[in-house]
């Protein structure tokens, strides 16, 4: 327990020192767009892949759970608000972290172990703003983004299961989609996207920063990357769901 | 021009360095040599800044790098140029791009065709002017040291800094990189600090040699005047029969010094 | 496209040799218990910590939707049903591939890298049988477990939205639980997630097992085993949904 709390203190003075750094330095010319293009394009695939088999289990468990009440029609209701509110940035968050968030955390994790970090430090390029605010920025324009098109994913894969697998009409399944959700819920998406966003990229690169010795070292801050990343984002999503949605505002 | 004033340093109540003092002289090569585990490398990453002395003051062309805010600490890192271990060099990169790297941050005044020029010129001097579009990944141990070197070198520092320049390297290359260092001293000129192990190469090279044993320096001479030294653990590591550790948790290990 | 049907053909050879250790003895059962031990205690907090907001976050959109025609009462039924046939065995096997996982093809890989492998077969003892196997009974074993925990907790999560947040009545939820929870629900999830975790556990040690290129390689193999692990799952999830819940047909 202190040592979670440790480590909590030792990420938020690391956090202020890279936003002093940034301040100081500003944005590295010309990296900014290659990290966003990189992290855009490598987690695409993968991203749509489980979207998509997330809105066919949508529809499934949808249609089975409101079954007993005469609720089938509902399906797209259901898969709209569950879809669009909490699982797309949900699964956009985790795909980013499980991919281009571990990807941050080792080759930071090996740049620290083979001392590159340190030769940038010796160049007089101060490595906080020159290796994180890009990827920091990327990650911000692509996530939400990423999580508009796995909105979308999700919604076509749910409306064909619903219609050629369930049986439900199509137009009911858009009325209620429709009905459910509003243009804002596109936006508080966005927001969420972004608080992830940032948690996953600073995480992980705070990990690789704080990387231990040889290959299990890199190992080691990989694997914490991903777990931490994904934890916060998920019990943090609670929160601000309960924020934008629950009434609290 | 570099010089240490007392400097202690401890890691986890480990003492690594012990009341240092040191001052290399201008437009020489000073080695500083010793067992592995006795605070070399950390006394390096002193001087450029990378670690700061728990008490005393490294004074660098007039500046403390033990207190300097970060831009003074980066002004006067300009006017160094450091070999990595391993050469550091950045995967992502191409060898000419890893060389040119300082110079895109810091000399934004010079065209892509004279950054490229300059790069060439290192990459000759170190002997590799046919590894310009080279990856990382396809150079040798010894030819990434050559690279780090020309990197090194790029902004025409007035100091050069080698960390272990012959670790890692069959006896072969290690010769060869021993030359290198000994033209690049001929035609710059410049001051070179030199952390090794390797005794051989350091006499052929160095003008001064310090010897750190334990955290203390016990020996600071001209070469010829340090071979000749009777000190019991200087002979000792003159003879090469002084078992090397290999990490900071064996110099405990280490007969103590009298 | 070659390439990646090279990868399959790798994978089945790998999983092959596997499975035939599995069948001959010595079965080294004390680093079984070993791993299981430290992958069950290593992942319980963040499946725990994962599974207990979701559940909340299902009240919260599902009391919604309920709400809508006056049958608050149902909710139970839909976050039982939700998280343990789907919730619980996807996110506890997500966060198995992110620690176990990873940590298996970490280890796996540094010892690869550093020659440990090749030390143990020098040594004439089977590197397969010895580090492989038990890794991956461990994480099969281990997933189901988990998602024992991870299904009393997101339910936990649903009541205490329910019943401390947005004040609907506790007895109503319980006994709403009871009845609808059939015994499908349970057994389905245990099912799923043991498969999962043998995924997880053959395709972290195929990519540690065959990491190369130093430390960057062993980042590479952590990478790619939690990627390829959520892959698989989620994939294999629709097919064991269908299969098990029979919800394919109407």
């Amino acid at each position: 327990m202190t040592s979670v709390l440790a480590g909590i203190g030792h990420y938020g003075l690391w956090l202020r020192e890279f936003i002093g750094a940034t301040a100081r330095h500003g944005m590295p010319k010309g990296q900014m767009m290659a990290e966003a293009f990189k992290i855009g394009i490598k987690s695409l695939p993968i991203l749509l892949i489980i979207s998509g088999f997330v809105g066919t289990n949508l529809a499934l468990q949808g249609y089975n759970a409101f079954k007993p009440l005469g609720g089938q029609r509902l399906v797209g209701m259901f898969v709209a608000l569950a879809g669009v509110r909490e699982l797309a940035p949900i699964i956009a968050a985790a795909m980013i972290a499980a991919k281009a968030g571990t990807e941050m955390a080792s080759q930071i994790g090996v740049m620290k172990i083979r001392e590159q970090i340190d030769a940038l430090e010796v160049m007089a390029v101060n490595p906080l703003a020159y290796l994180i605010a890009p990827r920091l920025v990327g990650i911000l324009l692509m996530l939400p983004a990423l999580t508009t098109l796995a909105i979308f994913t999700m919604l076509t894969t749910a409306y064909m299961v619903s219609v050629h697998q369930l049986g439900l009409s199509g137009h009911e399944f858009l009325q209620f989609a429709e009905e459910a959700i509003q243009p804002i819920d596109f936006f508080y998406g966005a927001v969420k996207a972004v608080i992830f966003g940032a948690i996953i990229c600073t995480i992980s690169c705070y990990f690789g920063f704080n990387c231990g010795k040889g290959p299990e070292g890199v190992g080691q801050a990989t694997n914490r990357a991903v777990v931490t990343s994904s934890v916060i984002c998920i019990v943090l999503n609670y929160f601000v769901s309960e924020l934008l949605y629950g009434g609290a505002l | 021009m570099i010089e240490l004033r007392n400097v202690s340093k401890s890691f986890g109540g480990k003492e690594i360095l012990r009341d240092l003092s040191l001052s290399t002289p201008k437009g020489k090569t000073t080695a500083i040599v010793g067992p592995s585990g006795t605070g070399k490398s950390v006394t390096l990453k002193h001087i450029v800044g990378l670690l700061r002395p728990d008490s005393g003051q490294v004074l660098c062309f007039g500046t403390d790098m033990a207190t300097a805010p970060e831009h003074e600490l980066y002004a006067v890192r300009r006017r160094f140029g450091m070999l990595f271990q391993d050469g550091a060099l950045f995967d992502s990169m191409s060898v000419g791009d890893n060389i040119a790297f300082p110079l895109i941050h810091h000399a934004p005044e010079m065209t892509a065709k004279q950054r490229r020029e300059r790069v060439l010129e290192k990459l000759k001097a170190v002997g590799l002017e046919d590894k310009y579009d080279a990856t990382t990944s396809s150079l040798s141990g010894g030819q990434r040291k050559r690279v780090g070197l020309a990197r090194a070198i790029v902004m025409e520092p007035e100091v050069v800094l080698f960390d272990e320049p012959n670790s890692g390297l069959d006896p072969i290359t290690s010769d060869e990189i021993d030359e290198l260092i000994g033209k690049m001293k001929v035609e710059l000129g410049i001051t070179f600090i030199i952390i090794s192990h390797d005794i051989v190469g350091t006499i052929n090279v160095a003008d001064h040699i310090a010897m750190l044993y334990g955290g203390d320096l016990i020996a600071f001479e001209p070469t010829d005047k340090f071979v000749r030294l009777d000190h019991p653990i200087v002979k000792k590591f003159l003879k090469r029969n002084l078992i090397l550790p290999t990490g900071p948790n064996e110099v405990a290990r280490l007969p103590s010094v009298e | 496209m070659l390439d990646s049907i090279a990868t399959i053909g790798r994978f089945g050879n790998f999983s092959g040799r596997i499975a035939a250790r599995i069948m001959r003895r010595p079965l080294f059962l004390n680093e079984v218990v070993a791993q299981m031990w430290t992958t069950t205690i290593r992942c319980l907090l963040p499946v725990i910590a994962v599974t207990f907001p979701f559940g909340m976050v299902m009240a919260l959109q599902g009391l919604e939707i309920f709400r809508l025609f006056g049958a608050e009462r149902m909710l139970a039924s839909l976050i039982s049903i939700a998280t343990l046939r789907e919730i619980s065995p996807v996110l506890a096997s997500v966060l198995v591939a992110a620690q176990g996982g990873a940590s298996c093809a970490a280890s796996l890989g540094a010892m690869r890298i550093k020659e440990e492998l090749d030390a143990t077969e020098v040594m004439a003892v089977d590197a397969i049988k010895y580090h492989v196997v038990p890794r991956v009974l461990a994480l099969t074993i281990a997933c189901p477990l988990l998602n024992i925990a991870g299904s009393v907790s997101g339910v936990a999560g649903g009541y205490f939205t329910a019943v401390f947040v947005k004040g609907e009545s506790g007895g109503i939820f319980m006994a709403e639980l009871w009845s609808f929870m059939g015994p499908m629900d349970i057994w389905g999830g245990l099912i799923k997630t043991t498969v999962f975790g043998l995924a997880i556990g053959l395709i972290s040690c195929y990519h540690g097992y065959r990491a190369s290129g130093g430390a960057a390689g062993v980042g590479k193999a952590v990478n790619d085993t939690v990627v390829h692990s959520v892959v698989a799952f989620i994939t294999l999830n629709y097919f064991l949904t269908s299969a098990l819940f029979g919800s394919v047909s109407p």
